[in-house]
C-alpha cells in the first residue's frame, strides 16, 4: 500500500506531461491545415467489410467506396444511374459484335505525384488486375489488353461481352500510376507485391489520396492537390470509420458523424430534423429458391408446388416489413439495371390460385425445410426475420415450413452444392449489367444450386442464349425482360425484395446520391 | 435435530475430536432474506413456466400485431419486428428455457455423481480414467467448447442441452469424487465394510447421504449458469431455432433494433431475474448446509 502511494505523484506527473504533449500535437496539427481556407472534415460511418485498398484485390463495398475516391476509371456512371455508362478518363468505341472495345484517353489526368496518365498506365493497371488473380480478376476474364498508341488502348474478347463497358466503370479497374507501382513491387503477374504499398499510400489520379488505412477501424483520405478532374471535392479530409449500424444512428444524430451508411429501414425512422435520409432500393436481390432435383426433394421439384409457393407469398407485406427504400424485386435483375422488369410483371399474391396449385401438386402437409444464413443482415434486413415471415405466410396456404438456420460459413456449402430443399439467399451484382444474371438459368451457377441442370427448361435456356449475344440497349432490354418473365413463370427462383439502401446525412451535407456500385461518390458531396 | 460439527477454527487432523453441538441450520446474516426472495422469484418463474401456454394474452408465434410497437399501446411489453407480442413471448420463454435448464442440471448431476462416486470409491484405473476425462473437458473454456459442440451438432435446443451437458458434468464428478474419497476411509465406512456389507450398500446407504448436500448446493448454483449457457448458445444462433420464443434468441433479435429497447430489455430481465434468484437460493442453501463444516472423518455423523 505504502509503496503504491509513493508512486502516485510520479504517475500523475507522467500523465500531465503526456496530456500537454497531446494538446500541443493537436494544436500544431490544426494550425498546419488551417493555413488556407477553413479545412472541412467529413466523417462517414460504415460497417466495414474492408480487406484491402489495392484495386486489383478489392471487391467489397467498403473497398469500392474508398477506391472510387482514390482512383479514376476509364468509363464511369453519372450519379446513381448505373444503366448507362458514360466516359471517365476515356471515351469508348465498341464494335457491333461486342468483341472489340477501343478506349481513347481524353484531356489530361494527373497522378497524385504529378506524372501524367498515359496508355501505359491503363495497360499496366488492367493487366495487373488480370495477372494478380485477386478477387476482381474475373471481371476481365477472357479480355486481352493492348496498347495502340499513347492515348489509345484496345480491349478484345473472344466471345461477345456486352457487359464490358459497365465492368470498366468498377473502381477495381481504377487506373494506377505504373511507375510508382513498379518502384514499389508492382507487377502484372502473381508476383506482384504492391498491396502493402497501396494500403499505406495511394497511386491514383482520383480526387483524394490515402492518408492512412486500418482495415479494422478507419480509413483517412485527404484531398489530392494534383487532381484535375471535373468536380473539385468540397471536403479536404474524409474519415471513414468502422461503426455498426445501431451506433451509426447515435453518431449521426449526435453530430459525431455526418454520414451513416448502414441504417436499416427501421432505424431511419425518427432521426430528427437535422438529418436527411436518402432511401433507394439497393442492387441486391433477396430470393427464395426451390430445389428442382427430385433427389433432393420430391415436393419442391413439383412445378405445381413451385406455383403454389409463388402465389402464397405476400410480397407487399414483406416490403412493408423491410422498411424504408425497400421494393419488391420484379425479376432477378434489379430495378436500376438495363433490362429490369417493370413492376407490372412482378409476381403477385393469389391465395386462391395458391390453394388450387397446392392441391394439384399432391402435397399432403409434409414438412419442407427452408435453409438460410442466420447471421446475414443485408441493408438492415435480417434473414431470420424474412424466413420467419415466409414461414407464417406459407402456413396460411397450408405449406408447413421447417426453418433451418445456420451460420453463413456452414450453410454456404450446402447452398453451393445444390443440397438445400428451399433456400433464402441474395445475389449482389458483380457489375451493373443484366449479363450477370444469366447465372439464374438452367445449367449455370445458380441454376445448378437449385437443381436445375442444362436442358431442364428449354424455353428459359433459349431466351438466355439470345440475351447473352448482345445488341443495342433496346434489344438487350427486351431480351432480358422476356427472359425474366419466363423465369418468373416457370423458374425455381422467387424474387422477393430489393432491400432499401439508406444513407443518413446531416442536412449540412449536400449531393448525397446512392450508387449501386460504389455506394457514394465522396468527391461529389457538397457542404453548406 | 442436531449434528456433530467441527469448531470452525480447528480444521485438519483435529477433525477426529468430538465437536460442540449447534443447530443444524446456520444461515448467514444476509443469505436468509435473500434466499427467501430468490425462492419466491424462482417459484414465480416455475409457476409461469407451467401456466404460460394457458395464460398468454397472444399466441407467442402469431405475427398479427402491428410491428415494433412500444410497450403500452395495446400490449404490455410491446411487439417485435414481426408483430409478435413480446410479453407473451417472454412468458413462453420460461416454458422453453427453465425445463431444459433443469433437465441439463439433473443430467449433469446424475452423470457427474455416478462417475465421481465410482471414481472415488473404486480408485485405481476407474479413477484414472474418469479424472483424465474430466481434466480433458475442463482444459477447454466451457462456453467455447459448448459452442463448438453445438455448432457441430447443428442448431437446435436439444443439441444445445447436449453440448452444455458435455461441458458441465465434470465439476460434479470432481466434487463427488473428493467427498467419496474422504468418506471411504472414515471410521464408520470402514466398520461397515468390516461387518461384511457389499460395496453397493456402502455407496448407496452410507456414503450417498453424506454427499447429497454439497451436490445439491452446487446444482442450485448451477441452474443459473445453465440458463445463461443455453440462452447464450441461442443468442449465438446455436440453440433455439426461430420462431421459438427463447430468451437468448429474443435478445439476439434485439441487437439489430437498438431503438426498440423493449425487444431486448424484457427477455434480458427475465434471464437476469431467474439467474440471480437461483444464485440467491444456492447461496442460502450453501450457508444452510455449510458443507465445509460437515464432519466427514468424525465417525458416525451424518447430515
Amino acid at each position: 500500500m505504502v509503496h503504491s502511494r509513493r508512486k502516485r505523484p510520479l504517475a500523475v506527473g507522467v500523465a500531465a506531461i503526456a496530456l500537454s504533449m497531446l494538446a500541443a500535437g493537436c494544436s500544431s496539427g490544426k494550425s498546419d491545415s488551417g493555413a488556407g481556407a477553413a479545412p472541412k472534415t467529413l466523417v462517414i460511418d460504415k460497417a466495414f467489410d474492408l480487406k484491402t485498398a489495392d484495386p486489383a484485390r478489392m471487391f467489397e463495398p467498403t473497398g469500392e467506396l474508398v477506391d472510387k475516391a482514390l482512383y479514376e476509371t476509364l468509363l464511369t456512371f453519372k450519379g446513381g444511374d448505373v444503366s448507362k455508362v458514360v466516359p471517365g478518363v476515356a471515351t469508348l468505341d465498341e464494335s457491333s459484335d461486342a468483341k472489340t472495345f477501343t478506349l481513347t484517353l481524353t484531356g489530361t489526368h494527373t497522378f497524385s505525384d504529378g506524372t501524367k496518365m498515359t496508355a501505359d498506365d491503363v495497360v499496366f493497371s488492367l493487366q495487373r488486375v488480370i495477372g494478380v488473380k485477386g478477387n476482381p480478376s474475373f471481371l476481365l476474364d477472357g479480355v486481352t489488353v493492348t496498347k495502340k498508341d499513347d492515348k489509345t488502348v484496345v480491349l478484345t474478347t473472344a466471345t461477345p461481352t456486352p457487359a464490358l463497358p459497365s465492368i470498366l466503370a468498377n473502381p477495381a479497374l481504377g487506373i494506377l500510376n505504373s511507375k510508382v507501382l513498379k518502384a514499389n513491387g508492382g507487377s502484372t503477374d502473381a508476383k506482384d507485391g504492391a498491396e502493402k504499398y497501396l494500403n499505406t499510400h495511394s497511386a491514383g489520379s482520383g480526387p483524394y489520396v490515402l492518408e492512412s488505412l486500418n482495415l479494422a477501424s478507419q480509413v483517412v483520405l485527404t484531398k489530392n492537390a494534383k487532381y484535375d478532374g471535373a468536380a473539385t471535392p468540397t471536403y479536404t479530409r474524409v474519415v471513414i470509420r468502422n461503426v455498426e449500424g445501431a451506433t451509426q444512428k447515435i453518431n449521426v444524430q449526435g453530430g459525431d458523424a455526418q454520414i451513416a451508411l448502414d441504417l436499416s429501414g427501421d432505424q431511419v425512422n425518427g432521426l430528427g430534423s437535422g438529418v436527411k435520409v436518402t432511401s433507394d432500393p439497393s442492387a441486391n436481390v433477396i430470393f427464395l429458391m426451390l430445389n428442382q432435383s427430385p433427389a433432393v426433394s420430391r415436393i419442391t421439384s413439383n412445378p405445381d408446388f413451385v406455383k403454389a409457393v409463388k402465389a402464397s407469398i405476400d410480397y407487399q407485406d414483406l416490403v412493408s416489413m423491410a422498411g424504408a427504400g425497400t421494393s419488391q424485386a420484379a425479376g432477378v435483375v434489379p430495378s436500376m439495371f438495363l433490362g429490369a422488369l417493370d413492376k407490372s410483371d412482378a409476381l403477385r399474391t393469389d391465395p386462391a390460385a395458391a390453394k388450387a396449385a397446392l392441391a394439384k401438386s399432391g402435397y399432403a402437409g409434409e414438412k419442407v425445410t427452408l435453409s438460410f444464413p442466420s447471421d446475414v443482415t443485408l441493408n438492415g434486413i435480417q434473414f431470420p426475420t424474412i424466413a420467419q415471415r415466409l414461414q407464417a405466410q406459407l402456413k396460411k396456404t397450408g405449406i408447413n415450413v421447417d426453418l433451418a438456420p445456420a451460420p453463413v460459413a456452414t450453410e454456404l456449402d450446402a447452398y453451393r452444392g445444390g443440397k438445400e430443399t428451399m433456400g433464402l439467399w441474395y445475389w449482389g451484382p458483380d457489375y451493373p449489367d443484366p449479363s450477370d444474371y444469366l447465372v439464374f438459368t438452367p445449367g449455370n451457377v445458380l441454376g445448378l444450386r437449385a437443381g436445375w441442370p442444362k436442358g431442364a427448361d428449354t424455353t428459359v435456356s433459349a431466351l438466355a442464349t439470345a440475351a447473352a449475344a448482345g445488341g443495342s440497349d433496346e434489344e438487350r432490354t427486351s431480351q432480358f425482360q422476356d427472359l425474366q418473365r419466363a423465369l418468373n413463370n416457370s423458374g425455381p427462383f422467387v424474387p422477393l425484395l430489393q432491400p432499401g439502401n439508406n444513407i443518413a446525412a446531416k442536412s449540412s451535407v449536400t449531393g448525397v446520391v446512392y450508387n449501386a456500385v460504389w455506394t457514394l461518390d465522396i468527391a461529389a458531396l457538397g457542404g453548406k | 435435530m442436531t449434528r456433530t460439527v467441527l469448531p470452525a477454527t480447528q480444521p485438519g487432523p483435529a477433525a477426529d475430536l468430538p465437536g460442540r453441538r449447534r443447530p443444524r441450520m446456520r444461515l448467514g446474516r444476509w443469505s436468509a432474506p435473500l434466499g427467501i426472495v430468490g425462492a419466491v422469484v424462482v417459484l414465480l418463474w416455475l409457476v409461469v413456466a407451467v401456466v404460460a401456454p394457458f395464460v398468454v394474452p397472444h399466441d407467442p408465434l402469431a405475427q398479427d400485431l402491428p410491428r415494433l410497437q412500444a410497450p403500452g399501446s395495446g400490449t404490455i411489453f410491446g411487439t417485435d419486428a414481426l408483430g409478435r407480442d413480446v410479453f407473451s413471448r417472454v412468458l413462453s420463454g420460461a416454458t422453453v428455457t427453465i425445463p431444459l435448464a433443469l433437465l441439463l442440471v439433473v443430467m449433469s448431476v446424475l452423470i457427474g455423481a455416478v462417475l465421481g462416486a465410482a471414481s472415488g470409491f473404486f480408485g485405481r484405473w476407474v479413477d484414472e480414467l474418469v479424472m483424465r476425462v474430466t481434466d480433458l473437458v475442463m482444459a477447454f473454456p466451457t462456453v467455447i467448447l459448448a459452442m463448438v459442440i453445438a455448432a457441430a451438432l447443428g442448431a437446435s435446443l436439444l443439441n444445445a442441452v447436449l453440448a452444455a451437458l458435455i461441458v458441465s458434468w465434470p465439476s460434479y464428478a470432481r466434487l463427488t469424487r473428493g467427498l467419496v474419497l474422504g468418506l471411504r476411509t472414515s471410521n464408520y465406512v470402514v466398520s461397515v465394510k468390516l461387518l461384511g456389507f457389499s460395496s453397493w450398500r456402502l455407496l448407496l446407504r452410507d456414503i450417498a447421504p453424506n454427499v447429497v448436500g454439497p451436490i445439491l448446493v452446487l446444482a442450485s448454483l448451477d441452474i443459473g449458469t445453465a440458463i445463461l449457457l443455453l440462452s447464450g448458445l441461442s443468442f449465438l444462433g446455436l440453440g433455439a431455432k426461430p420462431p421459438t420464443a427463447e430468451w437468448g434468441s429474443m435478445v439476439s433479435d434485439a441487437v439489430q433494433n437498438f431503438d426498440s429497447w423493449w425487444l431486448g430489455l424484457f427477455p434480458g430481465l427475465a434471464i437476469l431475474t431467474i439467474v440471480i434468484a437461483f444464485n440467491f437460493v444456492g447461496d442460502a442453501l450453501r450457508d444452510a448446509l455449510d458443507p465445509k463444516s460437515v464432519t466427514v472423518r468424525g465417525g458416525g455423523a451424518t447430515l
